[in-house]
């Protein structure tokens, strides 16, 4: 529509996106503010790519900026965003379309359009790849990036490669990116979002490819791992790299360079109730100290990164689903309310340097419940499938690569 | 010369007794005891019209209905979804002469809810059987009988419809059989498998756990627009199945009850243990929808699992 109408002239190149229903109804704020504003194409690229470069200024720059600040400049970057998602002219199937791959969930462009707004996930991938471009670029002319299962937006290097080319940081000849997704709706979405940012000359190539198979014809220097969701589970987070890291450089770079995944045993009505209920925001830097103290840690279950991905051994089960050996614990005696303890795990992730991801961050680290995990008590269903286990027992966790991956502990 | 009474409580036994009159060997109807629902109201409105002598059964004693029949001198009786069991006085009477019509190839399915369990087992086949009442339920001598197909797409809502029609098939057959003296008692075989006891509400529950993808589809037929409905439970509310078909899933280590794939073309999709099922028609008190606008209305999505029961949290 919009480019049906730019060929008569900039007078009627306004954006009048012909938008799925369903999109319209959720997006509603964001069309209305574009419909209202009756911005010419080249005025809305505009403002989108200001978006883009406002966020990523603040995200990187070493003063320390208020959350308002940044969740203003996020909300802005996420409105730009849809709105040129609206104008890719999703059709309801491509935009919904949502399944259990047999490595893991592939989330529909309708659900995955507000990872652009989780500010801090954005910020400590954004933070780290930029050391991580600028290290690589010290010895290097060129640096090629692979995000694989990037979404609609590629929230974790798009709005990086907008301010990089506004502030002629790096150039399209140093900075080299390919963009996959196996989803058709996110490869719509993705090309019409680089066409807005007027960012192509940085993107390599868009590919509609399943990431756990995929095989890039050049070598990679730096591996963008993105899809993952809280508690290490769900997405195919660790067949993707699992998969990828072959290709990448001899000294190639996984970023996050380091993803720990972790347990512990705490009252779910202090972790996740208690503990926020006097902060303004969720983050690690809010957290109470007495909840923190209240909790049992068991330690680290997985850890993730080039040499863990390299060295890890499938094992296969009878019933054909494959596992990864994860950590042994030994679960903590003498504490007198473990019966009332749930498990939670989550993630910390170490983007890059000293950059990262901390617990209560994103939705990606923060403490996963997990309502299955019985220390010292009796689940009240008769015929459970649940994990039942005492202190002082000693735990083998396993790492389940299926269509919804995750933990499954076993008793030793 | 024969004259019949009809017992029932339901419209559905309109051919019995539309066949009766026709024929001149109705001589009345007797009608249930109990609080009027519409079916049963729509019949007695039918009788009115047709001029159709209605006796009322009493469930506190059969005199007065035995003196009434002997009255209009009632020699035979045509039992059918009369919610009474007959009792011993009345069997006397009859002498011998008293069928019930039982919707299942007995001694299969014998019970108060017959095709109901038929549907759930996925049978491709049934019958309306004539037998004779006896003081034991649904065990008398089988008179005679008519098969009926089952379609794979058939609803409880269809077998009731299909039933009806093959009753007059039925008591014709009956009444020429027995008109030509040819009518010959055959006893049912003591084997059988298959019972169709009443329901409990907790028959009626989807669990994932237990049900293969089969069982799934086969309830949401058996209880299609029915108060019998299959229902799904999802974050401790209960929605209705309506429809559901078998899918073709190689995914593997996934729990059953797991919804693995949403689309406007695909639908609903949930994890069986031998396959998946897509959920085609759900019910909830908002109104029926398509698997698909369901789960956006809902907020289900792919990931989610439903429950197996409504106390869900056993902690």
């Amino acid at each position: 529509m919009e480019k049906q109408q730019a060929e008569h002239g900039p007078v009627l190149d306004y954006a009048e996106p012909r938008v799925d229903e369903l999109l319209k109804h959720s997006i509603r704020t964001q069309l209305e503010s574009l419909l209202k504003a009756k911005l010419t194409t080249g005025q809305r690229q505009q403002v989108l790519q200001k978006s883009f470069t406002d966020a990523m200024t603040l995200v990187l720059s070493d003063t320390k900026i208020e959350h308002s600040t940044l969740l203003k400049a996020f909300e802005a970057m996420y409105d730009q965003a849809v709105q040129s998602m609206a104008l890719a002219q999703l059709s309801e199937e491509l935009l919904t379309k949502q399944y259990v791959s047999a490595s893991g969930l592939i989330m529909s462009p309708h659900n995955c359009k507000h990872t652009i707004k989780d500010v801090y996930r954005i910020q400590g991938y954004a933070r780290g790849l930029d050391r991580a471009i600028h290290s690589k670029l010290k010895h290097n002319d060129s640096v090629t990036i692979l995000y694989p299962a990037c979404g609609p937006f590629a929230p974790l290097l798009l709005p990086l490669l907008s301010y990089y080319k506004e502030s002629k940081k790096f150039t399209n000849k140093q900075v080299k990116v390919i963009l996959v997704d196996v989803h058709p709706g996110a490869i719509l979405a993705l090309t019409q979002l680089v066409e807005d940012l007027q960012l192509s000359e940085y993107i390599l190539r868009i590919e509609e490819a399943d990431a756990t198979e995929y095989k890039p014809s050049e070598s990679i220097d730096i591996l963008v791992l993105e899809a993952m969701q809280h508690g290490f589970t769900k997405e195919g987070q660790l067949s993707i790299a699992k998969h990828l890291v072959q290709f990448l450089t001899i000294d190639g770079l996984m970023i996050p360079q380091n993803v720990s995944v972790r347990g512990m045993m705490v009252v779910g009505e202090t972790e996740f109730n208690q503990q926020w209920k006097q902060a303004q925001y969720s983050h690690s830097l809010n957290v109470n100290n007495e909840a923190q103290q209240d909790r049992v840690e068991l330690g680290e279950i997985l850890s993730i990164n080039k040499s863990t991905l390299l060295n890890m051994q499938e094992l296969e089960l009878q019933d054909g689903v494959k596992v990864i050996p994860a950590s042994k614990i030994k679960l903590p005696s003498g504490v007198k309310d473990m019966g009332k303890r749930i498990l939670a795990i989550y993630a910390h992730i170490d983007t890059f340097a000293d950059e990262g991801v901390e617990q209560y961050d994103s939705g990606v680290t923060h403490p996963r419940p997990d309502m299955t995990f019985y220390i010292d008590a009796k689940p009240k269903d008769i015929e459970h499938t649940h994990f039942v286990a005492h202190s002082g027992d000693m735990v083998q966790f396993y790492y389940q690569l299926s269509g919804l991956p995750g933990f499954v502990p076993v008793k030793l | 010369m024969q004259k019949f009474a009809v017992f029932t409580g339901s419209c559905q036994s309109l051919p019995v007794v539309q066949y009766l009159l026709q024929t001149n060997q109705l001589a009345c109807v007797v009608l249930v005891d109990g609080q009027p629902n519409p079916d049963l109201m729509q019949l007695q409105q039918w009788l009115k019209q047709q001029n159709i002598t209605t006796l009322p059964y009493s469930k506190n004693g059969d005199d007065a209905l035995l003196s009434q029949l002997d009255r209009l001198a009632v020699n035979c009786g045509v039992v059918y979804l009369f919610r009474h069991k007959i009792r011993k006085p009345l069997m006397q009477y009859f002498n011998g002469e008293l069928m019930n019509i039982h919707p299942s190839p007995l001694p299969e399915y014998r019970g108060p809810q017959p095709l109901y369990w038929q549907l759930r087992n996925g049978e491709t086949l049934t019958k309306l059987t004539m037998h004779q009442v006896t003081q034991e339920l649904d065990c008398g001598d089988i008179a005679c009988d008519v098969e009926i197909d089952i379609h794979p797409f058939d609803t409880i809502q269809c077998l009731y419809q299909k039933t009806s029609q093959a009753l007059l098939h039925l008591i014709s057959q009956y009444c020429e059989l027995k008109q030509n003296n040819q009518l010959a008692l055959c006893k049912q075989t003591t084997e059988y498998t298959k019972l169709a006891p009443a329901l409990q509400p907790s028959d009626l529950v989807v669990n994932w756990s237990t049900c293969n993808t089969s069982d799934i589809v086969n309830m949401a037929k058996a209880g299609n627009l029915d108060r019998f409905c299959a229902q799904l439970i999802f974050r401790q509310s209960t929605f209705q199945l309506l429809q559901a078909s078998k899918v073709e899933c190689v995914l593997k280590g996934i729990t059953p009850g797991t919804i693995i794939e949403l689309g406007l073309k695909s639908g609903l999709i949930v994890k069986t243990h031998d396959g998946a099922v897509k959920l085609d028609i759900l019910g909830a008190t908002q109104g029926c929808f398509d698997g698909y606008r369901f789960a956006l209305l809902f907020g289900l999505e792919p990931g989610l699992v439903f429950d197996n029961d409504v106390a869900v949290n056993s902690r």
